[in-house]
This record gives C-alpha cells, sequence and structure tokens, in this order.
C-alpha cells in the first residue's frame, strides 16, 4: 500500500509538471505566433540590405580581400611578417616624410610635367646644357644628385654591413686603376710603418735643443759655417727664434722676408748658402719644412 | 755644407701653368738648399718668361690623364682657363707665389734665367718682350758651357 501511494503522489507531481510546461509551451507557442511576422519582416529586411550590398559588390570586394589576405599570407612567412613589425616604425617615417605639403607639391609637380610629356621638346646635348643654365634646373640637378648620394651612402652603408663591399671595391679599384683606387676607400689591411727615402739628417745639421741654445753657441756654430755674426743677422737668428717660438714651425724664406723685414736679395747676401736652414741652424731650430 | 759644388741646370720646355711650376719650384728649392742654379725656358717655356703671357698661363686639359676631366669637355672652350682659375686659387692658398713673382724670387735668390735663341726666333719674340728677370737669350751650345757639371733636368 504503501508503495502504491507513493507512486500515485509521484504520479500527481508529474502530472502538474507536465501542466507547468504545457503552459510554458503554450507561451512559446504564443509568443512565436507574434514573433514570426516580426522575424519574417527583419528577415526580408535584412535580405534587402544584403541584397544591395550585394549590387555594391561589397561582397564581392570582400572575396577579393580575402584573397589578398591569402595572397599575403602565402606570399609572407612568418618572418617577413616579423620584419615588416619591426620595420614599421621607418615605413611610418617615409610616409610621413612623403606626406607632407611642400613634399606632396613637388611630387604633384613632377606628375604635372609627366602628364604633360607629349608637350615636351626633345633636346640634344648642346640644349641639355644650355638648360642647365636655369635656376631651377641647376637646383633640379642638384636634388638629384643628393638622392643619388644618399641612396649610394645607403647601398654602401648596407653593403658594408654585409662585409662584401670592399673586396668588391678592391676589384674594381684593380680594373678602373690607381686613379679610382685613390677615389674610392682603401681595403682594410695591415698598417704598414712608413718609410722615408730622405736620408737622415747629417750629425751636424741635427738641430740642438732651442732651450739649450746661448748666444755664444750660436757664434761657434756661425764660425763654423764661415759667417760672422754682425746686428743684421743677429736681427734675422732673433726674429727666426721668435717666429718658432709662435708658430712652432721653422720661418723658410719667404716667412723670413715678411717678419725681419728684408728682401730675399738681403737673405741671400747676408747667408749665400742656404739662408733659411743656415739661419735654422744657427739659431737653433729645426730644419725648415716645405717646399719654398 | 757639402752641396758647394753641386749644381741644378733645370731645361723648361713646355708652357702649361702645370709645366712651369715645377721647374721654378726645383730651381728655388736647389737654391735654398743651397745649390745652385739655372733654368733655359725653350719653345712653350718661353711663355713663362714672356712679359705678356706670364700671367695667363693655363692648365692643359686636353690629353692629360690625370686632370680628371674627360679630353672631350677638357677641350671646351674656357676650361683650360678655368682649370687654371682653380688651381691658381688652391696655389694662392698654399701661399704659393704666381709665376712672375716666383722669377723675381728665383734672381733674388741667385738663380738664372736664360731663353732659348731658336726658339725666340721661331715664335718671333724680341729680348724686350721678354721679363726683366731673363739674364741672356743663349743658344743650346751656351746652355751646355753654363751648365758644365750641372745635373741636368728636363722638364
Amino acid at each position: 500500500m504503501q508503495t502504491e501511494q507513493l507512486i500515485l503522489q509521484r504520479l500527481d507531481t508529474i502530472s502538474a509538471r507536465l501542466d507547468e510546461l504545457q503552459r510554458g509551451r503554450r507561451a512559446v507557442d504564443e509568443l512565436f505566433d507574434e514573433l514570426t511576422p516580426i522575424a519574417r519582416e527583419a528577415l526580408a529586411t535584412a535580405i534587402a540590405r544584403l541584397d544591395a550590398l550585394d549590387k555594391q559588390g561589397h561582397f564581392a570586394f570582400v572575396a577579393e580581400l580575402v584573397q589578398v589576405g591569402r595572397r599575403v599570407v602565402e606570399g609572407f612567412t612568418p618572418a617577413d611578417v616579423r620584419q615588416l613589425g619591426d620595420a614599421i616604425v621607418g615605413i611610418l617615417d617615409v610616409v610621413r616624410a612623403l606626406t607632407r605639403p611642400e613634399v606632396l607639391q613637388i611630387a604633384s609637380e613632377a606628375a604635372t610635367a609627366m602628364r604633360d610629356a607629349e608637350h615636351a621638346t626633345p633636346m640634344g646635348a648642346f640644349r641639355a646644357l644650355r638648360a642647365t643654365r636655369d635656376d631651377d634646373v641647376q637646383k633640379g640637378i642638384g636634388l638629384f644628385v643628393d638622392v643619388l648620394r644618399r641612396v649610394g651612402h645607403g647601398v654602401n652603408a648596407a653593403a658594408a654591413r654585409d662585409g662584401k663591399a670592399l673586396d668588391q671595391k678592391a676589384k674594381l679599384a684593380e680594373l678602373l686603376g690607381p686613379r679610382r683606387a685613390r677615389m674610392l676607400p682603401a681595403p682594410s689591411r695591415a698598417p704598414t710603418v712608413p718609410t722615408s727615402s730622405v736620408p737622415a739628417r747629417k750629425p751636424e745639421e741635427r738641430a740642438i735643443d732651442p732651450s739649450a741654445w746661448t748666444r755664444e753657441l750660436a757664434e761657434t756654430i756661425a764660425r763654423a759655417n764661415d759667417i760672422t755674426l754682425d746686428a743684421p743677422r743677429w736681427a734675422l737668428l732673433d726674429a727666426a727664434r721668435a717666429d718658432f717660438a709662435a708658430t712652432k714651425a721653422s720661418p723658410n724664406i719667404q716667412r723670413l722676408t715678411s717678419i725681419a723685414g728684408v728682401t730675399t736679395r738681403d737673405l741671400y747676401q747676408l747667408f749665400p748658402k742656404a739662408p733659411a736652414r743656415t739661419i735654422a741652424k744657427i739659431a737653433g731650430l729645426p730644419k725648415p719644412a716645405g717646399c719654398l | 755644407m757639402d752641396t758647394t759644388d753641386r749644381k741644378v741646370a733645370i731645361i723648361c720646355s713646355k708652357g702649361g701653368l702645370d709645366e712651369v711650376y715645377p721647374a721654378l719650384i726645383l730651381a728655388n728649392a736647389a737654391r735654398q738648399s743651397g745649390i745652385e742654379a739655372l733654368i733655359f725656358f725653350t719653345f712653350w717655356g718661353l711663355d713663362a718668361i714672356t712679359d705678356k703671357r706670364v700671367d695667363h698661363l693655363h692648365v692643359n686639359l686636353a690629353g692629360n690623364a690625370s686632370s680628371g676631366m674627360p679630353t672631350m669637355i677638357g677641350g671646351l672652350p674656357g676650361m683650360e682657363a678655368f682649370a687654371a682659375h682653380m688651381m691658381k686659387k688652391s696655389m694662392s692658398e698654399l701661399e704659393l707665389p704666381t709665376v712672375r713673382e716666383m722669377l723675381k724670387i728665383l734672381v733674388d735668390s741667385g738663380a738664372e734665367l736664360y731663353g732659348c735663341e731658336l726658339a725666340m726666333k721661331m715664335m718671333k719674340r724680341t729680348k724686350d718682350e721678354l721679363v726683366p728677370q731673363v739674364k741672356d737669350v743663349i743658344t743650346a751650345g751656351d746652355f751646355f758651357d753654363l751648365s758644365a757639371g750641372a745635373q741636368i733636368i728636363f722638364t
């Protein structure tokens, strides 16, 4: 009995739940009944919209865009994309530089010239040469040369980074000969010790320590060179020593004439053999350098 | 000094600015080193001691592989004058005296300048047309007499 009662109780509960469900279903049905026209309306509108979009070519566009995307994906490896990410700042810099109004203005001028290309007059070498007298043309040439220089510099820098540039340049220099080799940077090689072909100075010609110089010593050196030191000669020695103290260089003949107010002829009369050298020697200064 | 008996005789046979200066500078350097020096100007070298031409010497560009300029362009009118102008500019930056000044300095230093008689006749120049620093107009034979014992340099 107990069990029967229990079963009956449960059945009641189930029946109640079913009723509830029935009510809920009815509500849903009602909702659907109400919603259907609205949904149909909405769907019709949506379809119309989509149709309009399709007619305007949006779908074709998107489809194409997908194609493009696929091509991009096929054409680029992830490494490429990473590189692109690294370069994006540089790219934006370029874009910013290119889109400055004055640059755009210049580009527009150039484009105008291109558009009117059929009206351009043919030019021979001489007319081209004459055209270079025009200020604007000169400016343009300057600009082109500057662009070329920068491009070339960039290429060289990039090549140098790869470490192969210098070898190529060395080869080029070999082909072009020594003159061009001078214009190109020399390939790096071990520094060589410069060897001078100038004979070493003889002991008696070596300059004495300027601080150890005395007037008595000057007299001795002069006597050894068959020269008697008198007032004008002393004036020259003093001028030479003063000039050396100021410029750290022994005066040559030209310099002596200007600092001591004497003529070349005077110098050769007072010191007949190699005046500048003799003066430097007696004055305890190094041998004058240079060709003049 | 052991240069007492040394002597150089320089023959200057070309009249380009770049061809005259070496002769003048070598002679001047010789004098500054206590070496006797004489210069014998012949053929186009005479331009360097001709009063009307000494200030207008040009740099030879055509056929000059070192000028860095293609011969065709170097041969255009005015290019040599332009090159001479540029060279004179860089020379004055080095405080290098002009050719006329160099001639004066050389004579003051005791160097001797001579003109070639044959070349003078050929170019129909007279001694009056030469700069006053020229000591004499001599023949090739005279030159060898004067340069006895000298080292001879041809430019």
